[in-house]
């Protein structure tokens, strides 16, 4: 016999009849399965697609680097490396070499580029500071300090940021010389577009990063006896936890860890506590058994049919026998409502109501309704049942490679990905698997990976916080983390609106119409809208210039969005939809439900408000250029409904007027104006009345006591999708 | 001394991370040993192709948050590999015997021995279809795929440790089901 001896196994297998086991597994030879070489290929085909695709879509390494605001610092980096390799050329160079002044940034072309950014403008050559920096032209309106690093020009913005979603043409002109007196041959213009500002919400707390399951505070409180289920029940102050092991015995252990207690040896199923906590029945010997704590009693139930599954309608005993669900009346079992009496039935749980009994018929799942004795299919044919949510009102079941979530009558609400799932009381659904621990929340948002591991039939605790599960043929218990806050309905409809856009930045009409309800549509359709922009000037980018919420249950948003169109590299031209999403009633989807467009309007003639912060005080108001101060006194006005101003007090610093001393009623409209009386640092006037329309938003709670409608935090054109933050296992 | 071949892969896999259309060079070097695991745990040609289709789909698209952490880089596709059977078929079990994949034509024993053989590691194999699916998955990618433990450890998402016991304990469940197995002298 051949021996093929594997070091690795030797402290593993110290047993000779293990190693031969070994050695037999080891002999087999793996033959090679059949491919077919037109899947092969296929699949490889895809793949390249996908990558073309993948690199299509990657932002360049500046934009990497820069569009991060925490990061910005990563741009002086990059500047001082380009100093150097400026410095290294210029050494290299033998003299008189240079006969063409060659004028680059690396910020020329990107979008994204951090607001706290100078921009870095390099030449190859030595360069006369005080002709260069009198050559420097830049639009919009920008009052800015130079400084020097070798051959590189530093432009820093004089009050320290650059304005948001703006683009930027900085032209050298040809007055610059060099150091030797030569001039340009020709002026530079380098390009770049600006990220939005900042979102001041609080960032929400980042996800946890995996674990090995120490973080959880796992502990291993006893064996099950070889089963990976076990029929798992917490006590009502989550402290214990009863199980049934695979023998059959009901056993108590503290969720601490410590000795286990027996509480009937042999032969239990469905253990289940009552609601008030005060109770725990379950069936042995084909009778129920009800243990009353407080007495430390157990009462015994006879039914004449033999029960097969228990649950509790508030203090009330229900169960499954043949033929119907039953309760405890005064002298025999209440039928409550009957079961199918045809194909095969198999009554799968309780809801922890009691009022809702969860059963398969055939193929199909089913709930039964008690109260009025109706069942409902939930699902397609071989649905499997996975799990109630606590109040009762929604269940979770098994659908191809993921869980649906849906109402007791079978309407689907949301789809979760696939695991062992378990809902809290606190609306947090744990999802166990053989590899990881993950959490979601019930509408499928807010995924987070919370350990790697194995983590069988997870159960959460009454209070939300514990959990059991099975690992290795042991119950452990752990404690899991609270879910991260849910987004706002705002922050909601702003990720609505960001794909929406995008969809039609890509000219994916079918896509941007899946954001639309039939409002939406219409307005689109027969409402002169157009979901996909072509022709030339080409529709580059968009950001969104203000955005409130303006209703509540159901909730609606209202969106201004701005379109950018551009010639060649510049934008010449833009116009404003005005967007209102409704929550729909059905699928709970925020969906944009009316549109309407602005005039087009050209850029470069003066100011332009590029965002709009209103909370019902206060409205922030963002210029693209430094204002000359004397002329905003009168300059931006505030109208109400009727056309009449309302008094109000300005202040300006970086770029911002800010408009406070106001009232604004929620749902009211106003009327936001800039006279063409505002000018810039260069002394241009506004080109035309700017008018933006708004509507009083509706209070919504900060968490620090404020109220307010969150600011703009329209995106870059293009956007770059979230990289999901997980690894791909699973 | 640094392994060339772990080397050139190494290589393989930064090319791809800086430019995802170099994945190709990847795929092609280890496609056939993940379909062939693939299809030994689920063996239906369909069902591997599409197990397969996602496991080198996720892993394009994870490339760059790929980490090299010294093991090879198939180890990271088997986890992706494990995962996706485990997503697939975790209510099922195989529903094929095993003859179709292992091939029993064993080297070695002597002739009059190679029938009893044969069926001897048939059984065994029969008997690990049987074990928890964590025990399982150990011993298929310790004995079938010739894994090292550590590779399994990244496989499986476990500590180096954590294999060992698996397949300690797999091996032994093994021994108690297989009583009336005797070796083949």
């Amino acid at each position: 016999m051949s021996w093929r001896h594997d070091p690795e196994l030797d402290d593993v297998l110290q047993d000779d009849e293990l190693r031969r086991l070994a050695t037999l597994l080891s002999a087999a030879e793996r033959a090679e399965p059949p491919v077919d070489d037109a899947f092969r290929s296929g699949l490889r085909r895809q793949l390249m697609s996908q990558a073309w695709s993948m690199s299509e879509g990657r932002d360049s390494w500046w934009r990497r680097a820069f569009a991060p605001p925490g990061l910005a610092w990563l741009g002086a980096a990059a500047g001082v490396v380009l100093i150097a390799s400026v410095v290294t050329y210029m050494t290299l160079q033998p003299t008189g070499g240079l006969t063409r002044v060659v004028v680059s940034s690396s910020m020329d072309g990107t979008t994204g580029v951090a607001l706290q950014q100078p921009i870095l403008v390099s030449f190859n050559q030595q360069m006369d500071h005080t002709s260069t920096q009198a050559a420097v032209q830049i639009t919009p309106a920008t009052s800015v300090t130079f400084s020097w690093e070798s051959n590189t020009l530093a432009v820093q913005p004089s009050n320290g940021n650059l304005a948001p979603n703006t683009q930027y043409q900085v032209t050298i002109g040809p007055g610059a010389r060099t150091a030797a007196g030569q001039q340009l041959a020709t002026p530079a213009t380098i390009t770049f577009v600006t990220q939005p500002p900042p979102a001041p919400t609080p960032t929400p707390p980042p996800a946890p990063t995996p674990t090995a399951g120490p973080g959880l505070g796992e502990k291993e409180l006893a064996p099950l006896g070889g089963t990976s289920t076990a029929a798992v029940q917490w006590s009502a102050d989550s402290t214990s936890v009863y199980f049934v092991n695979a023998n059959g015995a009901l056993d108590l252990v503290s969720a601490k860890g410590g000795a286990v207690t027996v509480i009937a040896p042999d032969g239990v199923t469905s253990p289940v506590i009552s609601p008030a906590g005060d109770r725990l029945a379950f069936i042995r010997g084909g009778k129920i058994e009800v243990l009353t704590f407080a007495a430390a009693s157990t009462a015994e139930l006879a039914p004449a049919a033999t029960p097969t599954l228990l649950g509790w309608a508030k203090d009330k005993l229900v169960w499954a026998a043949a033929g119907g669900i039953y309760s405890q009346g005064d002298k025999v079992a209440l039928l409550l409502a009957p079961l199918p009496s045809t194909g095969t039935v198999n009554v799968l749980s309780f809801s922890p109501d009691g009022d809702h009994v969860a059963y398969q018929q055939d193929q199909a799942l089913m709930v039964l309704d008690l109260g009025t004795g109706k069942s409902a299919t939930i699902g397609q044919a071989g649905a499997g049942f996975l799990g109630w949510s606590p109040d009762g009102a929604h269940m979770m079941y098994s659908a191809g490679g993921s869980i649906t979530v849906s109402d007791l009558l079978g309407n689907a609400t949301s789809t979760l990905p696939s695991g062992e799932p378990s809902w809290s009381t606190q609306d947090a659904i744990l999802l166990g698997s053989d590899t990881e621990l993950s959490q979601v929340r019930p509408d499928g948002s807010g995924a987070t990976r919370l350990a790697n591991g194995t983590y069988h039939a997870p159960q959460w605790a009454p209070n939300g916080s514990s959990f059991a599960f099975v690992r290795g043929g042991q119950l452990w218990t752990a404690t899991a983390p609270p879910m991260p806050p849910q987004p706002t309905a705002l922050d909601q409809a702003a990720a609505v609106v960001n794909s929406f856009m995008q969809a039609r930045l890509k000219g994916q009409a079918a896509d941007a119409t899946s954001f639309l309800d039939a409002g939406g549509q219409q307005a689109y359709t027969t409402g002169g809208l157009s979901l996909t922009i072509n022709g030339d000037p080409f529709f580059s980018r968009y950001y969104i210039l203000t955005q409130e919420l303006t209703g509540a249950e159901p909730d609606t948003a209202r969106f201004v969005v701005r379109l950018v169109l551009t010639h060649g590299k510049i934008d010449v031209s833009e116009f404003e939809e005005t967007l209102t999403l409704a929550r729909d009633p059905t699928t709970n989807k925020l969906l944009v439900d009316q549109a309407t467009a602005g005039p087009r309007r050209d850029l470069g003639n003066g100011a332009e408000v590029v965002g709009v912060v209103v909370t019902p005080d206060t409205i922030q108001v963002t210029f693209d250029s430094d204002l000359d101060p004397g002329t905003i006194a009168g300059g931006i006005v505030v109208l109400d409904a009727k056309g009449k101003q309302i008094d109000t007090s300005q202040t300006y610093s970086n770029k911002t007027v800010t408009i406070s001393g106001l009232a604004l009623k929620p749902g009211a409209h106003y009327r936001i104006v800039v006279l063409t009386t505002v000018r810039d640092v260069l002394g241009h006037n506004v080109a035309a009345e700017y008018d933006l329309d708004l509507v009083g938003p509706v209070a919504v709670n900060q968490g620090d006591g404020k109220t307010s409608g969150p600011p703009t935090t329209g995106s870059p054109s293009p956007s770059p999708s979230p990289t999901p933050a997980s690894t791909p296992a699973g | 001394m640094s392994d060339p071949s772990r080397d050139e892969e190494r290589e393989l896999v930064e090319h791809a991370q800086r430019d995802p259309r170099q994945f190709g060079a990847l795929y092609d070097r280890h496609f056939q040993q993940i379909y062939r695991f693939v299809y030994s745990r689920v063996r239906e040609q369909a069902a591997a192709e599409d197990v397969t289709s996602e496991v080198f789909m996720k892993a394009l698209k994870a490339m760059p948050r790929y980490q090299d952490t010294g093991r090879p880089f198939a180890a990271w596709l088997y986890q992706i590999a494990v995962n996706a059977i485990a997503d697939r078929y975790r209510a099922q079990r195989p529903a094929q015997p095993l003859d179709d994949f292992h091939d029993l034509s064993v080297a070695g024993p002597a002739l009059e021995d190679l029938a009893a053989h044969r069926d001897e590691i048939r059984r065994v194999w029969a008997l690990v279809e049987n074990l928890p699916p964590q025990q399982r998955i150990a011993l298929v990618l310790k004995f079938q795929e010739d894994m090292k433990i550590e590779d399994i450890a990244v496989a499986m998402g476990k500590s180096a440790g954590a294999v060992k016991l698996l397949i300690h304990r797999g091996v032994s469940k093994l021994r108690e089901d297989a009583g009336e197995l005797r070796p083949v002298e």
